[in-house]
């Protein structure tokens, strides 16, 4: 079974982030790395090919300047090969023209069963995964606890408020996996000197079929207008207990409606 | 000449981190306290190939160096976890085995070591020696198909995790009455050999052990190399030695310096953050300019090591001389920045001063490494 995760490659989150004064878009100028949530994918990806028996763990990411650095993490955990989308004229892709590049990207790589986290952790917008699929023309299934493939279908536990909901697609399909579904493991050694030998793919937009007005900025249909910083989280309210603290408990959780 | 590291030295100073960050120095601090061992650590470290990054791919290592090796001593006591033994097996009794064992030395020894199912103890110290390697008393006799060992070892750590003992003997005396050295190893519950606890002020899950051979047989297979050619051989394990000393106390150092810059941040008193006072801030920049001095010594040693250069040795001894120094600043000034909770167990500083204490000290003392300095480096003459 040949299995295809979307990576991320962002900015290292350690780092206080920057948006560009005019798009509003995050600055990707230094070093890039893999998405912590993406390493749930990978690992998710490299477990069922162990399961089937045979395939590989393809990754397919899109990311400014030629970068590997996250996808050689990927490939130190076990994947692979990976396909890389480096494109001067991606810059500014709305959600929907990057669902675009990565689905036209993953058709190459012919897979049964592609993986994605539920959202980024740069853009949080949690919509490219689904709009891969629809513009594959493939089911989705979001929020996977639990992914499980089987004569030719994918069976998954998707996580909600109150629990689970078991649902069942065929192949070809794609499934996003909350953190959590497996734990990732670490690039071995052996595994980060082998990295260095796999064959990462860089392609530009043209060789996608795709024409450089329908992406990026000038593709976009979503523009960032304006940007607020968040509000400061208020200091939170001590009790202090003279022998009525639960009261004063109950009637918190009261006024918030909680009981 | 090259001053970067490569990107897969990059990747495993990130991967080693990460393992280290999930156990974190509260598992270190609780290990240690409890009696207990860091085995958990230990062989998730031996599972993902970080133990024997230096050692043959041949016996299930990485092939790289001692300079990966410290790389990941160095991200593991950055992360809270300065692990003593790994100064001991992959480095000492790895590199020396590798070098002079037999093929089937190698295979019956190394590839333990290397997956972490098996740590081996070294024992060179004797009460009535110390540095003098050439005073050493612990004689081991041919009697038939085996050694018998007789004499006494002292300060010897991790004795009770490992399964075998790589021992300095003396076989034999030269001409001038100096020792003949032979490197043999001895199982952990080999009849005959007793085990002490030396009690010691120090945070740590190793311990520290007094060795007693009394006729202590080992068979002739389980000699290391040449016998009588001992003292040459252990020059394979004793720079790496020095050279992980280092890197666990600069990562030590670091760990340190981040907790008191994180600190010196947040920490308020008079209405703004106390690092920016230069009275708080000045000292720990004069601490992370040091510590980088000593990092850069100990890579162009481990460097020069896998390079097989002559000059590691005056390297490896600057290195760990520098860094011990460095590192006790350090986390000296880090505590003095903390205030009182510098003292605390929660702030987990005060718990990381006797290892990084001990660099002084161990595995040679500061003096000798002065000594070697004013003698080799300057060409002073020898009190000694």
């Amino acid at each position: 079974m040949n299995v295809v995760v979307c990576v991320k490659q962002i900015p290292d989150p350690a780092n206080p982030g920057k948006l560009t004064s005019e798009t509003h878009t995050i600055v990707r100028d230094g070093k890039l790395i893999l998405d912590d949530s993406d390493a749930y994918g990978v690992e998710m990806a490299l477990q069922l090919v162990d399961a089937a028996g045979g395939g590989e763990v393809t990754l397919v990411s899109m990311a400014p300047h030629s970068e590997t650095s996250g996808l050689r993490t990927a490939l130190a955990m076990g994947a692979a090969k990976a396909i890389l989308v480096s494109d001067d004229a991606l810059a500014g892709s709305d959600a929907l023209s990057t669902a675009k590049v990565l689905a036209a990207a993953i058709k190459r790589a012919e897979p049964d069963l592609v993986i994605a986290a539920t959202e980024s952790t740069d853009g949080y917008t949690g919509t490219t995964p689904v709009q891969v699929a629809e513009v594959l023309g493939w089911p989705s299934i979001s929020f996977a606890k639990k992914v499980a493939v089987a004569d030719g279908t994918v069976k998954v536990d998707r996580q909600t408020e109150t629990g689970y909901d078991s649902v069942e697609v065929s192949l070809p399909a794609l499934v996003t996996v909350t953190a959590g579904v497996v734990e990732p493991r670490y690039p071995s050694f052996k595994g980060i000197m082998a990295a260095k030998g796999k064959p990462v793919e860089e392609l530009k937009v043209t060789d996608l079929g795709l024409e450089p007005g329908q992406v990026g900025a000038a593709g976009a249909r979503q523009e960032v207008v304006s940007v607020e910083p968040a509000e400061a989280r208020k200091a939170g309210e001590i009790v202090v207990d003279e022998g009525d603290g639960y009261e004063k408990i109950v009637a918190f959780l009261e006024q918030i409606k909680v009981i | 000449m090259e001053f970067h590291e490569t990107e897969e030295q990059q990747a495993l100073r990130g991967a080693v981190g990460k393992l280290g960050r999930s156990f974190g120095h509260e598992y270190f601090v609780e290990t240690a306290k409890s009696g207990g061992k860091s085995t958990a650590l230990w062989q998730m470290a031996g599972k993902y190939g970080f133990l024997g990054v230096n050692l043959a791919e041949e016996y299930g290592g990485g092939g790289a160096g001692v300079y990966e090796l410290q790389i990941v001593a160095e991200e593991l006591a950055a992360a809270g976890c300065p692990l003593l033994m790994l100064v001991v097996s992959p480095a000492i009794c790895g590199s020396i085995i590798q070098t002079f064992g037999g093929k089937e030395q190698r295979e019956r020894w190394l590839r333990s070591i290397i997956s972490g199912e098996s740590i081996m103890s070294f024992a060179i110290t004797e009460p009535d020696a110390g540095s003098n390697s050439h005073n050493l008393a612990t004689t081991a006799t041919r009697d038939g198909g085996d050694y018998v060992l007789r004499g006494t070892k002292y300060y010897i750590s991790g004795v009770d995790e490992a399964d075998a003992i790589l021992v300095v003997t003396r076989t034999g005396t030269d001409h001038a009455g100096r020792g003949q050295l032979s490197l043999i190893v001895v199982p952990t519950d080999a009849p005959g050999l007793s085990k002490t606890v030396i009690p010691v002020e120090m945070t740590a899950p190793e311990k520290q052990f007094t060795l007693f051979f009394d006729d202590v047989r080992v068979p002739t297979e389980n000699l290391i190399g040449t016998e009588g050619d001992g003292l040459r051989q252990l020059f394979q394990g004793l720079n790496p030695e020095r050279i992980m000393g280092a890197a666990v106390g600069n990562g030590i150092a670091r760990y340190a310096l981040e907790k008191a810059a994180d600190y010196a941040r947040v920490r308020q008193v008079w209405g703004v953050p106390i690092g920016t006072h230069q009275g708080v801030a000045h000292p720990l920049a004069h601490a992370r300019i040091n510590v980088d001095l000593a990092r850069l010594m100990t890579q162009r040693a481990a460097w020069l090591h896998d390079e097989r250069d002559p000059l590691a040795g005056e390297a490896a001894n600057m290195a760990k001389f520098a860094a011990a120094e460095a590192g006790i600043a350090a986390l000296d000034q880090a505590i003095q920045t903390h205030g009182g909770n510098g003292l605390s167990t929660e702030y987990g500083l005060a718990t990381l001063w006797g290892p990084m204490r001990l660099m002084r000290t161990a595995p040679i003392s500061r003096e000798m490494i002065l000594n070697y300095v004013a003698r080799h480096s300057l060409g002073l003459p020898s009190s000694y």
